[in-house]
């Protein structure tokens, strides 16, 4: 009777993998894959927010060879809330980044944002500093909240959403900077490039805040909405980061770094290593790996700076201390 | 002020088939398009009816409006809508299917399934279920604009005239407002307290909110976010934030002069202002005091 009763839980789950398998195999999650056979991730040591940032960006872009020529540039910074304290990506990496672009030949560069909780996008442009950066005319700043907006079909079923409605600005875009700000997450664990592409999805048809994705899933809206919009270049603020109960109320951690990537999972990967984090213990990345990019350290190329250890592991909510590395705890 | 050249400005802004976008795209925005009819129908209320009518073609057949045209779904915006068509004295019936659909609309916490999900498992964030509003969208938990524009409407709409369903979800509603109030006053999205920390109030919510509460009895709590939005409003720097300011404590008799002399100031003669609904609700917090107030609640 023991040995049948085994003997048909064994089969069960045999079965259950099987249908698992075959069921990934009949009914792929993604209909795109951006991953590539290795990825490139610098990380450069920059202890403070200074002027010197933009000469030492500009170093770090040009490790990657793009050829931004006559190209419409998005950057899509973390802007969430006028509050103190490291919550949104800093206006002096912004306009950097932003005059780095020009420089390379981008015909065009746009700061886009569409901020989560403060629908007044006006205050938090003004409190974020991001303003004198957008003097220059060739900058200009984009409320993603409130842009024009097209039905697109989302190019992965993680979130059972099918579709959803995004702004003209990022679909018209040739090239996607994802620049968040290296935060711990109460909902998600972490919030980096994957995460900060919640941004680009519209208040004015999904509301403050975007509760839509909430109630399909988080870590299933991050992989659609990156499998859509694919991102071309993470820079990661990681000069001043927030670790504990993120993204507006934890505190302030000095990492001292800024990360460049041409892959989001590579990036995101690296900041949660930074982080003292196992990225494969983050949900939207573990999976992002599969499709998005590469989250193993062997397919990432370091062109600076490598991960060099102890680190000491941010400190985060109860809920997600299991993100912790086991080399770190 | 230069009414007349904000006001021309905002008719140059308006799209060749009616209404308004956000900025310059030629997608017409409800929010944008109801903004700038409060401040139509200010000034020349005898063409209400020609006013109102991209807002009648845009009626979803339930009776509720979409966000924007070209979309098929309910949204909030159905409860400005309705504060128009009642600025307009509408006749049409489009009110009446409006409001039908508000009171069907529920946030998803509504549901016994999700109240109780949030009562026993999901207590991350600080709020009271059974105190329910309105969503953004339909499938959505409830957030503090939507619930406050929809009071204000059924408020205005069903004021000589109030069914038992409308006085319910006006109670309900309120008490959602009050059970989302920030610690120390005011409101934000909707969430004040999360794994046991306050998060910070939000000038334009909190406005709307009280616009909602203008009627109910000055509790502490009302009391406090008022206090709240006056200090703040001493220093706010942005267009669309202190013309709500000005729209709320306008309506609980505060001075708002000074108010209105720092937003001349920093609205100039509007061509720098690119959100078109920034710009219509700037022009109604102007002429505040000089036309109806586009969301009082008659007591």
């Amino acid at each position: 009777m023991n040995l049948d009763r085994r003997r048909f839980v064994g089969s069960a789950a045999g079965m259950a993998a099987i249908a698992g398998v075959a069921a990934d195999w009949l009914w792929p999650k993604h209909s795109v894959s951006y991953r590539r056979p290795r990825s490139l991730v610098a990380i450069l040591n920059a202890p403070e927010y200074s002027e010197k940032n933009e000469a030492l960006l500009m170093e770090g872009l040009q490790l990657f060879r793009f050829n931004l020529a006559g190209k419409a540039v998005l950057l899509k910074p973390n802007l969430v809330e006028d509050l103190p304290g490291p919550v949104n990506t800093n206006a002096n990496i912004i306009g950097a980044a932003a005059r780095c672009f020009l420089r390379l030949g981008a015909a065009r560069v746009v700061i886009g944002e569409g901020p989560g909780h403060q629908r007044d996008s006006e205050l938090v442009v003004q409190a974020a500093g991001l303003k004198p950066h957008l003097a220059d005319r060739q900058i200009e700043f984009v409320d993603l909240n409130r842009d024009e907006l097209a039905r697109v079909k989302l190019k992965a079923n993680y979130s059972g959403l099918g579709e959803l409605w995004l702004p003209r600005t990022v679909l018209d875009s040739d090239f996607v900077v994802s620049m968040p700000k290296v935060k711990t997450h109460h909902w998600a664990g972490v919030t980096l490039s994957l995460k900060n592409m919640f941004g680009i999805v519209p208040g004015m048809k999904y509301g403050w805040p975007k509760n839509m994705l909430h109630w399909h899933g988080i870590h299933e809206s991050i992989l659609d909405i990156c499998a859509t919009v694919p991102i071309h270049l993470v820079i990661a603020d990681g000069i001043t980061a927030m670790e504990g109960n993120g993204p507006l109320q934890g505190t302030t951690r000095e990492l001292g770094r800024i990360v460049l990537a041409n892959d989001p999972v590579a990036a995101d990967a690296t900041c949660a290593r930074l982080m003292g984090f196992d990225p494969l213990r983050v949900q939207h990345l573990s999976e992002g790996g599969r499709f998005l990019g590469n989250l193993r350290a062997e397919r990432i190329t370091m062109l600076a700076e490598r991960i060099e250890g102890p680190i000491r592991p941010f400190a985060v909510v109860p809920e997600f201390r299991y993100l912790l590395a086991r080399t770190v705890l | 002020m230069d009414y007349i050249g904000l006001f021309k400005e905002l008719h140059r802004r308006e799209l060749p088939s009616g209404g308004w976008s956000f900025s310059g795209s030629p997608q017409m925005s409800l929010e944008t398009t109801c903004l700038a009819m409060f401040s139509l129908l200010a000034e020349q209320l005898s063409s209400a009816a020609h006013i109102i009518r991209p807002l009648l073609h845009a009626q979803l057949s339930d009776g509720s409006w979409p966000s924007f045209i070209g979309d098929g779904e309910p949204s909030w915006t159905t409860a400005l809508a309705i504060c128009v068509l009642n600025s307009a004295g509408d006749s049409s019936g489009a009110r009446e299917r409006g409001l039908s659909w508000l009171l069907k609309t529920n946030g998803r916490e509504a549901n016994w399934f999700w109240r109780w999900k949030f009562k026993l498992a999901d207590r991350a964030v600080r709020f009271d279920p059974d105190r329910y509003g309105w969503p953004w969208l339909p499938g959505s938990a409830s957030w503090v604009i939507p619930t406050a524009f929809s009071v204000v409407a059924i408020k205005q709409f069903t004021a000589c005239s109030r069914s038992e369903l409308s006085e319910r979800r006006i109670r309900r509603g309120v008490d959602m407002l009050l059970d989302r109030v920030c610690v120390g006053g005011g409101w934000n999205s909707g969430n004040s307290v999360v794994y046991g920390l306050p998060l910070q109030a939000h000038v334009d919510v909190t406005a709307i909110a009280l616009l909602a509460l203008q009627d109910e009895e000055r509790t502490p709590v009302v009391k406090a976010s008022l206090g709240w939005l006056k200090q703040r409003s001493s220093d706010i720097e942005s267009v669309e934030s202190l013309s709500w300011c000005i729209l709320s404590l306008f309506v609980y008799q505060e001075p708002v002069e000074h108010l209105k002399a720092r937003l001349a100031t920093l609205i100039g003669g509007g061509r720098d202002i690119r959100n078109n609904a920034t710009l219509a609700t700037a022009i109604l917090a102007l002429k505040c005091g000089e036309m109806i107030h586009p969301f009082e609640v008659l007591r």
